[in-house]
């Protein structure tokens, strides 16, 4: 993997917040090319969820180097904003505005104007299976339509990277099936994709790399496959006992 | 600027289907305003700084009587003749009593013909060897409304006392005219000369020769003076404006909550373009409420029997004060929205420095009736200096530029709470 072949990249992360007993990221290391789908596993408290949001830049690393596409963002984030999105781990829309409401509004910060927002917004709709329900409030969605609203909010800008943070939790198996669909759609058309989760087998399915972390530090990275036949393990849940252990994390 | 508008835009639609909201913003507010300026107009007639009702009841009918009214009825007591419904002392004290009148005054019959008689008495020679003999004294009856303020009652008495020492000195130097003329032409003396050969000696005597100099006459000609209307219009708007505070914290924190922020912060918008997108939305609030408001006080007043709310003489600096209060108002929601953790604690937190700020700055009593150590305190309150301009303007007379300190006070709270949200956002 060349460095213009890689799409997402950190460099020695640290983060260590206040109070904290450990730090949240301890040397984070990642290299994710372009066009792939990663998985990011890890117990609660791991660090994936800081990890998203530092290479995503919602905040910085206090030590350590973030790149997206070869771009820095303390220098290029006004350039990387376009090309990047997030999908937040709670459903980050306005419950008291309808869905094409929402839509509208967060296509209008992408940028997109009249035409190809229209055009945007009703495309977003049709990938979510929401085209019927545009004028409902999100507030009297069930929780299926509302994850994938989620979704799809981070689909208007076309973004070439994007970041997941748990999508699918907390839904039906069948709206579940639709979010992997349409992420595997996404990522063909070259869409390098982070995602983060608990299902294990969801990521194993749907993820051609996958990296364990654990105190702050990615502890292992490889494809499925290969790190199940390494590591002796049947499962991922498994693989992820074996380098994480059994001990309860938030307890 | 198109994204400004947009998040302006996407505010107003949030806030448009927040009932609650919009209760707290525009209805509470506008019944505040009625409510406490009519409690108000009473509390002023209570304490005299307007017009007292007096009930007057002249059942004399001559010369005391008139007198008593010519006298009392002056810019601070107006006084109602009796007779209608009051016909009778009894009538009159329980119509006080009631509460309807705050004074009500019985000037019994024949008061005029027995103060005369008395006079008369006082100077007849022919009765110095009954000098001792007590007189029958003319006797006014004063019904005072059990809840006046004791000043205000000590004021009305010093003024009766006044006005019948005024009636009865009169009389006294009648009657020493008369008997200094007939004394004058028994002993023949020239009539030239003397102090009432041109001027009666009585009329001479009463004239005023000390004038007092009431503190109000420096006020500038082209303001009202104190004004319950005046002063709560723009002060209850001054509140409801500082009340958006809370609304706009809380969809910050919804944001955030929700982790609609995180979203935003991935977006190609900056956090000033978001900030400016609320502040512009909520200021356009802030002038609706003001409008509201105002509207109420030029349309409803009047039909309540209070008079109209006029802001013609200074309708740019009334809103250059509403404009900068506003954004006050939306910058201070937004240190509440950054520092505060829950809605719970920005609606707690933002509704009790809100009164307090209301109250330290003269919203709801009169900063010049407070305590001492209150007043001084006024100062720090947003909503003082916002008031202060506007009574400035309304009230006082003043220029726009006597306005301008207060005006530079509320752009500096904008910048320090914009400059402390940002670094709270940051954290």
């Amino acid at each position: 993997m060349n460095d213009l072949q890689i799409a997402i990249e950190a460099r020695g992360l640290i983060k260590q917040y206040k109070n904290a007993e450990g730090p949240a990221l301890d040397s984070f290391t990642l290299k994710v090319a372009q066009g792939e789908f990663f998985g990011l596993l890890g117990p609660n408290g791991a660090g994936k969820t800081t990890a998203l949001s530092i290479l995503c830049g919602l905040f910085s690393p206090d030590a350590g180097n973030v790149f997206i596409l070869g771009m820095d963002p303390k220098q290029q984030a006004a350039k990387i904003k376009q090309i990047l999105s997030m999908v937040p781990q709670e459903i980050a829309l306005y419950s008291s505005l309808t869905l094409r409401e929402n839509l509208n509004f967060f296509g209008k910060m992408y940028g997109l104007q009249a035409g190809r927002l229209r055009e945007r917004v009703s495309r977003c709709l049709e990938i979510a299976g929401l085209t019927d329900f545009s004028d409902r409030f999100v507030s009297s969605c069930s929780g299926g339509m509302r994850r994938r609203l989620n979704l799809v909010a981070a689909l208007l800008n076309e973004p070439k990277v994007l970041f997941l943070d748990e999508p699918t939790a907390g839904i039906d198996a069948q709206s579940r099936r639709l979010i992997h669909e349409q992420l595997r759609q996404i990522n063909q058309q070259g869409t390098t994709i982070l995602y983060t989760t608990h299902y294990l087998e969801e990521a194993g399915e749907l993820c051609r790399r996958i990296g364990i972390i654990d105190n702050g530090r990615l502890v292992r990275e490889g494809r499925p496959d290969d790190l199940l036949s390494i590591s002796n393990c049947g499962t991922l849940d498994e693989l992820l006992f074996h380098f994480t252990g059994t001990q309860l994390r938030d307890a | 600027m198109l994204k400004i508008i947009t998040i302006g835009c996407n505010e107003l639609a949030l806030l448009g289907r927040d009932k609650a909201g919009l209760l707290v913003l525009f209805l509470m507010p506008a019944i505040l305003v009625v409510i406490i300026t009519l409690v108000q107009t009473n509390v002023m007639e209570r304490t005299g700084l307007a017009k007292t009702r007096v009930l007057f009841l002249d059942l004399d009918g001559q010369a005391v009587g008139s007198a008593l009214y010519k006298f009392l009825n002056t810019e601070n007591l107006r006084l109602v003749g009796g007779k209608k419904k009051e016909k009778t002392a009894c009538d009159l004290e329980k119509a006080v009593r009631n509460g309807k009148y705050q004074v009500g005054i019985v000037v019994p019959k024949g008061s005029t013909e027995r103060l005369r008689r008395n006079i008369e008495h006082l100077f007849a020679e022919h009765d110095r060897k009954n000098e001792k003999k007590p007189l029958k004294e003319v006797r006014l009856h004063v019904f005072f409304d059990p809840g006046i303020m004791p000043g205000l009652r000590a004021g009305i008495t010093a003024r009766l006392q006044m006005t019948v020492q005024t009636i009865s000195l009169a009389e006294k130097f009648s009657v020493l005219e008369r008997m200094l003329k007939k004394a004058s032409a028994e002993l023949n003396l020239p009539t030239e000369g003397s102090p009432f050969s041109t001027v009666g000696l009585r009329e001479l005597l009463v004239r005023p020769v000390f004038s007092l100099n009431d503190n109000a006459a420096t006020v500038s000609s082209d303001s009202g003076g104190y004004d319950p209307v005046q002063q709560n219009v723009i002060a209850w708007a001054l509140f409801g404006i500082f009340f958006t505070a809370i609304p706009i914290a809380g969809t910050m924190i919804k944001e955030r909550v929700s982790s609609i922020s995180d979203r935003l912060a991935t977006l190609p918008v900056t956090p000033l373009q978001l900030f400016a997108g609320k502040i512009a939305a909520y200021v356009g609030v802030c002038l609706c409420q003001f409008l509201l408001i105002a509207l109420l006080g030029v349309y409803l007043f009047p039909y309540l029997g209070l008079p109209s709310f006029t802001i013609s003489k200074h309708p740019a600096g009334i809103f250059l004060i509403m404009l900068l209060s506003g954004f006050s108002a939306c910058c201070y929601g937004l240190f509440l929205g950054t520092a505060c953790k829950s809605f719970e604690q920005a609606s707690t937190i933002g509704a009790t420095t809100v009164v307090a700020a209301a109250a330290i700055g003269g919203v709801m009593v009169p900063v010049y009736a407070m305590p001492d150590i209150m007043q001084r305190a006024s100062i720090i309150s947003p909503m003082n200096w916002g008031l202060s301009a506007g009574q400035d303007l309304l009230m006082r007379g003043s220029s726009f530029s006597a306005i301008t300190p207060d005006l530079c006070r509320l752009a500096l709270f904008c910048l320090l709470m914009l400059v402390f949200s940002r670094l709270q956002q940051n954290r």
